[in-house]
């Protein structure tokens, strides 16, 4: 038991690829004891991480659960694991995630023993980003959670999948090239891979970078400055902020179901917990340089997000661009504490963070259930134009019953989860950005009218006879699915101190 | 006592008929006989070397057998190959055997 | 128990009943609607006691009902969650529980509880011939949320909860709107409802954050009853237009207010709220959501008047609330006049009042003001009722006169036009008498009504005050109040039937007539807490409870005003003569003949009818150029245009250049090289190639003349 315990971390990464290998060992026409096995794949990591989320301290410093092995040492790189309250959230979040992705996958046919595996793989690589404290593992995960995706999306998304795939694969290698070059330059000035160590000494370092032994020296500003930026437009792309986001309607629009609720729900997440987690630690003095361009780019993805979602007629699109709207919140909470870490305003700036990490497991929760939901009616009617829907409600009650639920969570309506996030993120960039905050509220109020646009064009209205015949219900699986999420929504708005309590520490010290 | 010199010539007779027969034979069998009488030879003046030499070790004897076992398992090996042939292309003339020539 | 553990149980019967329907209880339309009668029941006997008891205490005011626990971790601190009983919840509390408890019991027969399902009928739909309502259960779902919504709003502490309460209760008026969501008009009116109302509550959230940025709490005690902060916000410059903070703040919060209660230029969602089944209509605009727009404002009186006292000048804030209030009151009343739908009238009616709410909380008249929520809450609840009932009837009246065109559906009438009715008064007595006094209370008939105490002390208080603009423009309305309801009184119950439906229309059933009845005990005696001191002849003969009451919540105590002759006399007449000229104008209108007031107008009657052309000039100014914005220029030419189009030059450029390289480089050099590299080693192999003949006897021979050669060289060369 013991052994279990020291390595939780590494039980909870790769259960999930074992789970991957294990499929291959049985024929590939099984379907039922595939989805079987993934699924119980997929649960232990949950289960394990359920376990972790009971045993640990919110109180303690820094990082828990550790576990170093020696991995790449001629250039000092370590397997080095480890959770604190931030990465802690979005563990529970991405294992939660998972199972019930795999739960709406039941209607995959074609190829299905090479889609479970690749969703178990997918699972390793996100959760590899969460927990890594060495920069180059962080690196390899991250590249490890975007090539399962490619595949998702190129071989069992819809129509116009080549070209959507394409660009989501070529847009994050643009990102990842600039952060595999920063983590060398960090690696080869700090002479470690390892996070907590690169922290500490990072602001001390002085002598200047000599490269692999030619006559060129960079000096130390140069190549925080290089790292900096490339750090930057890395998670930039994959949050997305304003302008870097057209990969995501694309890519979420023709991901599978089960794709576009693993990406909306924690692929985004990896961009945003990157800037927690590497840009405002090794970074303060340039993030509070550019945290007022930073802002400005959040305000925009919140207000143009809103905006273009509301101008869609693809209820698809417009749950993704949504994603662009909300996640903006996020990059706002921690544009604003970047700026105010250390001054007057550093309550404030703790509160933007606390919401800025609570917007992200909110986001996932209620973008994954929309995703779900919009599938659930593809699935029945193999269109996604709204103006094909109409009047569905008297067919499909319990459907739009919880349609209606996870939007209203999705708009941040008080009483669910989404507004405890945008109300504290609000509250805290308030003091900071007080214009932009300001802005913030023309999205918000957008958020409202293309939500309801959404619900309005599905549901209300008359009957469109075309559906007369179909069963449009939801089944009791995709409600299975659904289910988790739903309780999550209303019990986190209505008691979000169980989260909080794990964040507000997190962040407390995340800011110094 | 019959000299040293009587043995070489013996020995370098019967390796020229040896070598004669593997160079000038189309025969595969034959090509494989004048190999054996080659390594006999061999065997020949490793012996009588022994002999008249250095009579108190084991080497030449050693030497010999070894050899014996060589000759032995190549001719057996060497033996089923031809068969082999022969089964399948009905002849075992040596320059008929083309397949693998460009 | 304690009073305390009462309060924050009030709001959960309704809560838990909400669920219970939705996850259950709806297969069963009996069991949905005892649940819900019977959770609202408890609510009400929770808040009858605290309200007994909250009256008992001598000092209500500095010693309320109070407690709260931690509930939200924010680094740093806790932001505390709890509930409050003050005057002012009191008294709201007394009014929300007792018209809720009417309008749920109503709705059991508005929906035709009973009667068998029409095959017809479709959820979605209203019921065509009589037949009970296809969703019914779901009707009780949601007006217990919105109930729970409501009673959680008026008995929380702080700004956050009393969001949460508002903004569920904007969910549930969207959903109960839209409760007939099949028809087109519906859906659109749910939409416009939800986007108007969120026009104020994202300000509204701004004021929350701002005030919780400047005081560190949210709680009202910590910041409405501490000089010190309200000093300080007073002081503190906030940068936006030389208001001060708390000028800022007020006027942030009151913009949620505009949204909610329905204020100019936010108004045009309420009268298309009509939409609904009318016991939504009468939650929605009469006891509850409405409402807890112009409780918004008082609950946060003393911060919009911070710095303010009596008899100074009015602060920015206030003079911008006041005359918001002021221009909606005459505004509406004034679109009033020309509508012919009977619950548009009182839609619009609903706006005009809160105005004189809003006006009277502008120009410092708290008690007023608060007096008027009471009072106009009953017997605004007793109207909308009322009309349902009349509509009702109508529907019956038409079902009975148009048996036999099942197939043919929809209405050949429009039973909700005043102009279809007439004469009712014999048909539908109680509806008559009930409809009567909630009308005459409404315009404030003198002495006998509700109304008339609670219209009379605001213009009073701004005329002893000396906002003569206020008060004129409150005057006009009271003119036009009582003339259109007297209008509607006529041309609905007085005269002759102008329709076989209005001809053939009866009383609803018992579950409808209670309330009704019930509500209009309210209408007349609700207005005897509030009797001045100083009024002739009546004052003095009962306290002036109310007065006593709320306005020791005032840090100045709030001393009663002297009594003046004028304003008695100005709203005594306007309310006499409105209703005379209204009576006599309608008093007789023919079946077909046109509005007597169309002649008289002329072109301002169609531009009162249209609104003041306000829905169409936001569709054009507003809803049309923002839709434009997001498909075509955010959706269209950012996106796709400007940001995909760069990407895609980028791309095409790097095909290009790497189709160049191929072409230039690689085929050209690499290639080239390469080739050349193989066709050399061919040729050298081509050549060398006669001395590969592949036979091994050839090799030997090759071989044993070499080594002969080498031997030979060795001999000869050997020293």
């Amino acid at each position: 038991m013991t052994f279990l315990s020291d390595h939780v971390l590494s039980f909870i990464l790769f259960s999930p690829a074992l789970g991957a290998a294990a499929l291959f060992l049985i024929p590939r026409d099984r379907d039922a004891r595939l989805r079987n096995v993934a699924l119980a794949a997929s649960l232990v990591p949950l289960g394990l991480s359920l376990w972790l989320w009971a045993s640990f301290d919110p109180g303690a410093p820094g990082y828990q659960f550790r576990e170093t092995a020696v991995w790449y040492e001629a250039i000092a790189s370590r397997y080095s694991l480890g959770v604190d309250g931030i990465s802690l959230t979005m563990v529970l979040l991405t294992t939660l995630l998972t199972p019930l992705a795999l739960l709406i996958s039941w209607s995959i046919k074609e190829n299905l023993r090479g889609y479970l595996a690749l969703f178990l793989l997918l699972e390793t690589g996100m959760l590899g980003v969460f927990l890594s404290l060495d920069l180059l593992l962080f690196f390899i995960f991250w590249e490890v959670g975007l090539v399962p995706m490619y595949f998702l999306i190129n071989q069992w998304g819809s129509a116009n999948r080549t070209y959507a795939s394409f660009k989501f694969l070529i847009y994050t290698m643009a990102g990842s090239l600039g952060l595999l070059l920063a983590i060398q330059l960090i690696g080869l000035t700090a002479g470690t891979f390892d996070l907590e160590t690169i922290v500490r000494v990072w602001s001390t370092l002085s002598q200047p970078l000599t490269v692999l032994g030619l006559p060129i020296t960079l000096p130390v500003a140069t190549v925080k400055a290089i790292a900096f930026w490339a750090f930057v437009i890395a998670f930039a792309i994959k949050v997305p902020v304003w302008p870097f986001h057209t990969w995501l309607p694309d890519a979420h629009t023709e991901a599978p179901t089960a794709g576009s609720m693993l990406l909306a729900g924690v692929l985004l997440k990896l961009g945003a917990y990157g800037f927690l987690r590497l840009v405002l630690p090794l970074y303060p003095a340039e993030a509070k340089a550019y945290a007022g361009v930073l802002a400005l780019l959040a305000v925009l993805a919140i207000v143009l997000g809103a905006l273009a979602s509301w101008g869609q007629n693809d209820f698809k699109r417009l749950v993704a661009y949504s994603s662009v709207n909300h996640m903006g919140f996020v990059v706002l909470g921690i544009a604003a504490a970047a700026y105010a870490r250390g001054s007057l305003s550093q309550a404030d700036a703790v509160i933007a963070v606390n919401g800025a990490v609570l917007q992200m497991f909110n986001h996932g929760l209620s973008a994954a259930g929309m995703f779900l939901l919009v599938g659930v009616l593809y699935d029945r009617t193999h269109t996604r134009d709204l103006e094909a829907f109409g009047g569905l409600f008297p067919k499909a009650p319990l459907y739009g019953g919880v349609l209606i639920f996870t939007a209203m969570a999705s708009l941040g309506l008080p009483g669910l989860n989404g507004f405890v996030s945008e109300f504290l993120v609000v509250r805290g960039v308030w003091p900071i950005f007080t214009l932009y905050t300001a802005l913030s509220m023309i999205g918000l109020f957008v958020t409202g009218a293309y939500v309801l646009k959404g619900l309005k064009k599905v549901l209300h209205g008359p009957m469109n006879e075309k559906w007369s015949g179909h069963n449009l219900e939801i089944n009791r699986r995709e409600l299975t699915a659904l289910a988790p999420l739903l309780v999550l929504m209303l019990f986190t708005g209505v008691w979000p101190a169980w989260i909080l309590a794990v964040i507000a520490p997190a962040a407390l010290r995340l800011l110094g | 006592m019959i000299p040293l010199s009587w043995y070489l010539v013996l020995a370098a007779a019967i390796f020229c008929v040896g070598l004669y027969g593997a160079l000038a034979r189309r025969n595969a069998v034959a090509i494989l006989m004048g190999i054996e009488l080659m390594l006999n030879a061999v065997n020949i003046n490793l012996i009588a070397f022994w002999r008249y030499l250095n009579p108190g070790s084991m080497g030449g004897q050693v030497f010999a057998i070894i050899v014996f076992a060589v000759a032995a398992s190549e001719a057996a090996v060497g033996l089923a190959l031809i068969i082999s042939i022969y089964r399948r292309r009905s002849t075992v003339a040596a320059d008929e055997l083309n397949l693998l020539k460009w | 128990m304690t009073t305390e553990l009462w309060i924050a149980l009030l709001p959960l019967p309704p809560l838990v009943v909400f669920f219970a329907i939705l996850l259950g209880a709806h297969r069963n339309n009996r069991l949905s609607h005892r649940l819900a009668v019977g959770a609202m029941g408890i609510s009400w006997a929770l808040a009858m006691a605290v309200f007994v008891r909250a009256v008992g205490v001598a000092d209500l005011a500095h010693a309320p009902f109070a407690a709260s626990f931690n509930w939200l971790p924010t680094g740093a601190g806790w932001l505390r969650m709890g509930v409050l009983v003050d005057p002012l919840s009191a008294l709201a509390l007394f009014f929300v529980a007792w018209t809720c408890l009417g309008i749920f019991i109503y709705s059991i027969g508005y929906h035709n509880f009973g009667q068998p399902r029409d095959p017809h009928d479709q959820p979605g739909l209203p019921p065509h011939h009589g037949g009970v309502e296809p969703m019914y259960a779901r009707f009780f779902a949601f007006i217990s949320l919105f109930a729970a919504a409501m009673l959680a709003l008026v008995v929380s502490d702080n700004l956050l909860l009393l969001f949460i309460g508002w903004e569920i209760m904007g969910l549930c008026s969207y959903l109960l709107i839209g409760f007939w969501y099949g028809k087109p008009s519906a859906r659109e009116a749910m939409v416009k409802a939800f986007l108007t109302t969120r026009i104020g509550d994202v300000f509204m959230l701004l004021g929350i954050v701002a005030l919780y940025s400047a005081t560190g709490t949210l709680n009202f005690r910590e910041i409405l009853a501490n000089e010190q902060v309200l000093a300080a916000l007073a002081a503190a410059p906030s940068g936006v237009l030389g208001l001060s903070l708390a000028g800022l703040i007020g006027l942030l919060l009151f913009f949620g207010t505009v949204g909610k209660s329905a204020q100019w230029p936010l108004h045009v969602w309420l009268p298309d709220a009509m939409e609904g089944p009318t016991p939504v209509s009468a939650m929605i605009h009469a006891a509850t959501m409405v409402s807890a727009g112009v409780y918004l404002v008082l609950r946060f009186f003393p911060l919009i008047t911070a710095g303010w006292h009596e008899g100074a000048a009015l602060t920015p804030t206030m003079t911008v609330v006041a005359a918001i209030g002021a221009f909606t009151a005459l505004f509406a009343a004034t679109i009033a006049v020309a509508q012919n739908d009977i619950k548009r009238v009182l839609a619009y009616s609903t706006i005009s009042q809160l105005g004189y709410m809003i006006a009277a909380a502008g120009i410092g008249a708290y008690v007023a003001a608060a007096f008027h929520l009471f009072t106009h809450a009953f017997f605004k609840a007793l109207l909308f009722l009322g009309s349902g009932s009349v509509i009702h009837g109508m529907e019956a009246g038409e079902a009975a006169t148009s048996k036999g065109d099942h197939a043919a559906g929809g209405h050949a009438i429009d039973p909700q036009n005043m102009f279809s009715m007439g004469g009712l008064r014999k048909r539908m007595p109680v509806t008559f008498w009930t409809f009567l006094i909630g009308g005459f209370a409404l315009s404030g008939f003198p002495l006998l009504t509700a109304g008339f105490w609670s219209k009379d002390e605001i213009l009073a208080d701004a005329f002893g005050h000396g906002h003569m603009l206020v008060f004129g423009a409150l005057a006009a309305a009271a003119l036009l109040t009582a003339f259109y309801t007297m209008r509607q009184i006529s041309l609905t119950f007085l005269g002759s039937p102008r329709t076989p439906a209005a001809e053939h229309a009866h009383e609803p059933a018992w579950s409808m007539r209670i309330p009704l009845i019930g509500l209009a005990v309210f209408a007349i005696a609700a207005g005897w807490i509030g009797i001045p001191e100083h009024f002739p002849a009546l004052g003095g003969i009962i306290p002036n409870w109310v007065h006593g009451f709320l306005g020791a919540s005032l840090a100045e105590g709030g001393a009663e005003l002297a009594f003046s002759a004028t304003p008695l006399l100005v709203s005594v007449a306007a309310a006499l003569g409105g209703l005379t000229l209204g009576w006599w104008v309608y008093r007789r209108v023919a079946a077909g003949s046109p509005d007597p007031l169309e002649r008289a107008l002329g072109p301002v009657h169609r531009i009162l009818k249209n609104k003041y052309y306000f829905d169409e000039f936001y569709q054009d100014v507003f809803v049309r150029p923002a839709y434009w914005l997001a498909e075509t220029v955010v959706a269209g030419w950012i996106d796709r245009g400007i940001i995909d189009g760069t990407l895609h030059a980028i791309g095409g450029l790097s095909l290009r250049v790497g189709a160049f390289l191929r072409k230039w480089f690689d085929l050209l050099v690499i290639n080239a090289i390469g080739d050349q590299v193989g066709n050399l080693v061919k040729w050298g192999g081509s050549v060398l190639r006669f001395v590969q003949t592949g036979r091994v006897q050839q090799y030997l021979v090759v071989g044993l003349v070499f080594v002969g050669l080498v031997f030979t060289g060795l001999l000869l060369l050997r020293p």
